[in-house]
């Protein structure tokens, strides 16, 4: 088994509107991308954020871009000024997503 | 084949305007559009105003003006911006003071009027109109009393008008960021309703170039060590044909401009990338394309459009309460343990007080204040952190509430555990500004452009 941090196998970016975090995520290098298919499931990125991320997650993949969009709701603790987080605008979200864990030998991704 | 070179100038209010200087003096840009507002802007904004009836619009665009105006006016670089916020009059005023004190005779100025219905709200209502909250949250009924601002998003038209007018300089107040870039662009190209990808093409323009240093190696995850030159970071610039779009930057500053970096900004808070919604058309990016095309040049290929939507967003801003966060640090040894302990002391204190508050955070910093709970909590990490802070963050409807919790942090340097060391002087109660989005009809709407002409 090989446990691997996801930024090693991807990058991206996190914004905010309200209360929804968005975090893009791509592939480094796009041989990656089925495997980041196969593992980075709404529900498995619900799971990993746990209370942090109160509402559902929808997933929206660009194949073009080797790419994804992760859009969470209720996300940020009310959103802007409401948030009592220090990070209100949720611009570290990007990075706690990509600490997850990733099993690069597991097929299924679980 | 006429070819428009367009640059961001802004990422928000508060940015550095190095790069747009360097810009209109190195660029060759014909156009220079500037983003100065976020989501909850607009209602700093007009608290500003309430206490300064000459402020209320983003004063840095008007500094920015009084340093490159004169130059990009000779030059013929039209610039755009919606730093107007909620004082579009105050904003006009202070570029003219500033145009007649440089002696730019004959110098355009653009105005947009008609994106502020405060005023209007009450006779809406009266009317038996609704606004429920879109993310379907929330009863309108208990906000209506402690409303601040009611804007609504708008798209090109208005700044075409301008423009065809012969505006030197266009400035707003809550147009989308968007419709600073797609409107120079759409008047240039003759772009009508009906050219659904052109104008998806220039709404991206505008949705890579209105984040400033984002869309060019700032905030870049993919490999931020290879970014040159971040303390001369360059901003983006479209170079836009009738059919065609780059992203580049200016020679002679850092910043970098690749397949990744504008990647990153290319989604950046797009909800469903088929469906990304604007008040000019609905663009469709999932099916983009964007590739490598030389030295800091990127191709951005098949971007598609739809309809527009039949309603505009608007957003109303309303007075939500207070909050106020508190620190202490603690040093080695077991400052987590410490601050744990102290966390706990202010806690008894606070129910002693009876303290009623809406929502709480205690935080660690250094340890979990902006990961949370996905932080990693390994018992020998934290045995060996070298300091850590106490960040307990309130959020109260009444404000005596919150001067409750301010006062008990410092004595707890002589009166807590050991290595605590109070800085930055006593916590401020902020006012908390809600934000609620809503739909309009757009003929509920009135935009009006206006022209003022320096003598």
């Amino acid at each position: 088994m090989a446990l691997v941090y996801l930024n090693t196998l991807a990058h991206g970016r996190s914004g905010d509107k309200g209360d929804t975090s968005n975090v893009c995520v791509y592939a480094r290098d796009p041989k990656d991308y089925p495997l980041l298919k196969r593992v980075l499931t709404a529900e498995r990125v619900k799971e990993y954020f746990g209370d942090m991320v109160r509402g559902e997650v929808i997933r929206y993949e660009v194949e073009t871009l080797h790419g994804f969009n992760f859009v969470m709701k209720h996300a940020l603790g009310g959103g802007a000024t409401h948030s009592l987080r220090l990070d209100s605008l949720g611009k570290s979200m990007g990075s706690a997503f990509m600490r997850m864990k990733i099993d690069t030998d597991d097929p299924s991704g679980t | 084949m006429k070819t428009i070179r367009i640059g961001g100038g802004q990422g928000f209010w508060g940015d550095s305007p190095d790069a747009a200087i360097h810009m209109v003096r190195a660029g060759d840009i014909q156009y220079l559009a500037c983003d100065y507002l976020a989501e909850l802007t607009l209602s700093i904004m007009q608290r500003q105003k309430l206490k300064n009836p000459k402020a209320g619009f983003a004063s840095d665009f008007t500094q920015l003006i009084r340093e490159i105006g004169k130059e990009a006016y000779e030059k013929k670089i039209r610039i755009l911006s919606n730093a107007g916020g909620m004082n579009i009059q105050g904003a006009v005023d202070a570029l003219r003071s500033i145009a007649e004190g440089q002696n730019m005779r004959g110098y355009k100025i653009g105005y947009v009027t008609g994106d502020d219905l405060l005023e209007k709200l009450p006779e809406l209502l009266r009317e038996g109109r609704t606004f429920p909250n879109m993310d379907d949250v929330g009863d309108f009924d208990e906000i209506k009393d402690k409303i601040v601002n009611v804007n609504v998003y708008y798209g090109r038209e208005p700044l075409m008008d301008c423009l065809r007018e012969g505006a030197d300089l266009v400035i707003t107040g809550r147009a989308t960021d968007s419709a600073l870039f797609l409107a120079p662009l759409a008047y240039e190209f003759g772009w009508g309703d009906k050219d659904l990808d052109d104008l998806a093409r220039g709404i991206m323009v505008g949705h890579l170039l209105e984040c400033g240093g984002q869309g060019a190696g700032g905030n870049f995850d993919y490999d931020w060590r290879s970014v040159p030159a971040m303390d001369n970071l360059g901003f983006p610039i479209a170079e836009v044909t009738e059919d065609d779009l780059h992203i580049t930057k200016a020679p002679g500053c850092g910043g970098l401009i690749s397949e990744q970096s504008v990647k990153e900004q290319f989604l950046y808070e797009v909800h469903d990338p088929a469906n990304y919604i604007t008040p000019d058309v609905t663009v469709d990016i999932s099916r983009a394309t964007i590739v490598n095309d030389g030295d800091n040049s990127v191709r951005i290929g098949g971007v598609r459009g739809k309809e527009k939507p039949e309603k505009l967003k608007m957003c109303i801003g309303y007075h939500a309460g207070y909050k106020v966060a508190t620190y202490l640090p603690f040093a080695w040894p077991d400052a987590y343990e410490k601050a744990r302990y102290a966390a706990e002391i202010l806690m008894k204190k606070m129910k002693r007080k009876n303290l009623r508050y809406e929502d709480i955070r205690i935080d660690y910093l250094g340890l979990n204040a902006l990961h949370l709970d996905v932080a990693e909590y390994d018992e020998e990490l934290i045995k060996r952190l070298n300091e850590v802070v106490l960040r307990i963050a309130i959020r109260v409807k009444d404000k005596e509430e919150a001067k409750k919790l301010i006062p008990e942090i410092s004595p707890l340097q002589l009166n807590g555990p050991p290595g605590a060391s109070f800085f930055g002087g006593r916590s401020q109660i902020q006012d908390v500004i809600g934000l609620w989005p809503a739909l309009i009809d757009r003929d509920l709407v009135t935009l009006t452009s206006h022209m003022l002409e320096v003598k």
